[in-house]
């Protein structure tokens, strides 16, 4: 009995023995809203290139998927490769769970095609690079071309053309003493720190010095954005609320005439506008124009057996035609020259206001706290100040204390 | 022949723990490990992305949401929250209890229909809910402007005086089939016989109700009350997906916030502590419910 068991034993050590030396699995974890996606066949693809690598790929859902993918590093069992953002870069660094891809890049040949300003956007503090590019977007701001000619107003350049163009633009269509069009469909629940930062951190407000959002000008520029809701009511009254769905759908029922998002939504906006819609660069503040950078990466973890050949797969996903096809499916922008230079999927006027916004695309504080900021800190604070339950001053305070507190 | 009897008197006492020890062992790992590491969380600095500072700060985390704002909110939001929710599922369960009690034409089919609201997954109802509610497209706005109810479309969810109140009633139309199933099966189980003596010493049917329903479903109400509270009370996903908790905290219960503190500042110590001190506070609730589901079998 005992050899029998023995024997069995040895025979299944054997089997793994040899599994792990004929094949290397790869784990990869990502998120894919659109269900018709591309990954199988990038996989089966990557698997007839590189006979030896198999990848498990697994799609998990966006709202749980920082939660999972921290405890799974927590856990000790993390996946080989994961799609992440920069926002999330600073904590995985700090737990320790990144390998830096710096070598493998060094010697890999598609390096020089990726665009060069995504290997600066995607730099970590310590100079090294953990992240390969996979697709990008930068924000901009949408608006109404034929409400705006209709009513003679011109596409807002600064702060105070802005506020101009939205009180022009918050219209009782059919004179029933409602309001049925709002001037800026701004984003108040999770996600919409984007619209804030944009009309309050180029005012003199630094987010990443300590007191630097306690500046009366920061603090001015806080009141500002907050009167746009309280006192000239320009935004819908559901703003303190509204997420991605509402201010999309806002504006695509034509309930807005200003949003600011980014060209992943241009396809859904045209085919519910057409040519009624059209996109510009967001609006300046007194010190230039601060927009957000979207961004999505893969990351190689530490924990991984199979580094090399998780980094065939993070760089097969990031050149030539495979990138292409990830963000056909995706709606975002290739990270390739070669495939941004050929690339017919979105409307030329949205592709033009991202490039002109590139510029001045930034990303938030390369912190640790920038994971709480987006998603309690900031939409908490912002609603209470919309509510008029705090003023602008407390909520810069508590934003403030989140980071260096 | 003597030896029979004291085998089986030494077997016999190890045979039900035997056959109890797979439900022991399984409630050991999946409800009493948790547990447990949760109370070992509430005691230490435990954030998930800073795995080098984790350490024990004793009662830190109790004195901390003892002084915190939101803490106290979220437990007047809380008592809110359950009073006026079970109190409204059982209004309305305890009235088409009654209703489907009666004789009518298609009555299995009303009885049928009626679970409905019970069925559906929370998502759906909060995502279902928060279109009702919607200011541009909601049904519920729409009516009442029509009606003259209201002259500018109503944000709901947005305004902290009703997104509150309007997730109660959510939850209310979710909840109320429960009771009404509860107190149906309670009216059946009444004897027709009471109400034919009562209606031959002259009770009118108010009487009948008060002297005769009532008394009898009390131990139903008693335990489906006590049932609901626990329930209503842990139940966060339909807030989660119609607010988040907001706008700004005014919507947050104390296990939201909880799990707010826990999954998106990762703060896994504080989030914990929350949660032991929200199971302490409903312990009372459960030891209620343990004393009479133990009185019910013995």
């Amino acid at each position: 009995m005992r050899r029998l068991i023995a024997s069995v034993f040895a025979g299944a050590l054997l089997f793994a023995g040899f599994g792990a030396n004929a094949e290397e699995e790869v784990r990869f974890w990502f998120h894919f809203d659109n269900p018709d996606n591309p990954i199988s066949q990038l996989v089966s693809k990557f698997e007839q290139e590189n006979p030896g690598i198999k990848i498990k790929a697994e799609n998990i859902p966006w709202n749980t998927y920082y939660e999972k993918l921290n405890t799974s590093i927590i856990g000790g069992n993390p996946p080989d490769v994961a799609m992440v953002k920069l926002f999330a870069l600073p904590q995985l660094l700090e737990m320790g769970a990144l390998h830096p891809l710096d070598d493998h890049i060094a010697s890999w040949d598609g390096k020089a095609d990726i665009q060069d300003e995504l290997w600066e956007l995607n730099r970590a503090s310590d100079g090294k690079n953990y992240y390969m590019p996979l697709q990008y977007v930068v924000l901009y701001l949408y608006y109404r071309k034929d409400l705006f000619d209709q009513h003679g107003v011109k596409v807002p350049t600064n702060r105070e053309e802005f506020l101009e163009a939205a009180k022009k633009l918050t219209l009782d269509t059919n004179n029933d003493g409602r309001i049925d069009v709002y001037g800026f469909g701004m984003r108040g629940a999770k996600g919409g720190h984007d619209h804030w930062a944009t009309f309050v951190l180029p005012n003199g407000a630094d987010i990443n010095k300590e007191g630097g959002l306690l500046t009366p000008e920061a603090i001015a520029a806080n009141q500002w954005f907050i009167d746009l809701h309280r006192v000239h009511k320009v935004f819908p009254p559901s703003a303190p609320n509204d997420g991605f769905k509402e201010i999309t759908g806002g504006f695509k029922a034509g309930r807005t005439a200003m949003t600011i998002h980014h060209i992943g939504s241009s396809a859904g906006m045209v085919e519910a506008l057409g040519d009624k819609v059209s996109a510009a660069p967001v609006p300046q503040g007194t010190q230039g124009a601060w927009t957000a950078f979207g961004d999505e990466s893969t990351a190689v973890f530490s924990a991984s057996k199979v580094k090399d050949a998780a980094f065939k797969w993070v760089a097969f996903l990031s050149s030539g035609d495979n990138n292409v096809e990830f963000n056909k499916a995706s709606g975002q922008l290739p990270v390739t020259k070669s495939g941004s230079a050929e690339w017919t999927l979105h409307e030329k006027r949205f592709v033009d206001a991202t490039v002109a916004s590139l510029p001045f695309a930034r990303t938030l504080p390369a912190k640790p706290q920038t994971s709480e900021f987006v998603g309690s800190s900031w939409p908490t604070n912002m609603q209470r100040a919309l509510l008029g339950e705090i003023s602008a001053e407390e909520m810069l305070r508590n934003i403030d204390n989140l980071y260096f507190k | 022949m003597g030896m029979t009897p004291r085998r089986y008197r030494r077997r016999l006492p190890v045979l039900p723990y035997v056959l109890l020890s797979p439900v022991v062992l399984v409630t050991l790992v999946i409800i009493f490990y948790p547990m447990l590491q949760a109370i070992w969380m509430s005691v230490h600095d435990y954030i998930i992305w800073k795995p080098q500072d984790i350490r024990f700060n004793a009662f830190a985390h109790f004195v901390t949401a003892f002084s915190d704002e939101v803490f106290w909110i979220s437990l007047w939001h809380t008592a809110i929250w359950i009073s006026l929710t079970v109190s409204l599922q059982l209004a309305l369960g305890f009235a088409a209890a009654i209703l489907l009690n009666q004789d009518f034409p298609w009555r299995a089919l009303a009885r049928g229909l009626i679970i409905i609201p019970w069925a559906l997954p929370s998502v759906v109802i909060g995502l279902m809910w928060s279109w009702v509610y919607d200011p541009n497209y909601g049904v519920l706005n729409d009516f009442m402007l029509r009606f003259g109810l209201l002259t500018q479309s109503m944000p709901w969810l947005a305004n902290p005086d009703t997104a509150l109140y309007a997730i109660i009633l959510t939850l209310t139309w979710q909840g109320f089939p429960f009771f009404a199933v509860m107190i149906l099966a309670g009216l059946q189980a009444i004897p027709s016989s009471y109400y034919e003596a009562a209606e031959l010493d002259g009770a009118s049917r108010r009487q009948q109700f008060w002297h005769i329903t009532l008394p009898s479903l009390k131990g139903v109400l008693v335990t489906a009350v006590l049932l609901r509270i626990i329930w209503v009370a842990n139940s966060i996903d339909v807030i989660y997906v119609m607010t988040s908790g907001g706008p700004g905290y005014a919507t947050h219960t104390l296990p939201l916030y909880a799990f707010l503190r826990t999954y998106t500042a990762m703060d896994f110590g504080y989030g914990s502590a929350l949660a032991v001190l929200f199971t302490l506070m409903l312990l009372g609730v459960v030891v209620l419910y343990l004393r009479r589901a133990g009185r019910d079998v013995t």
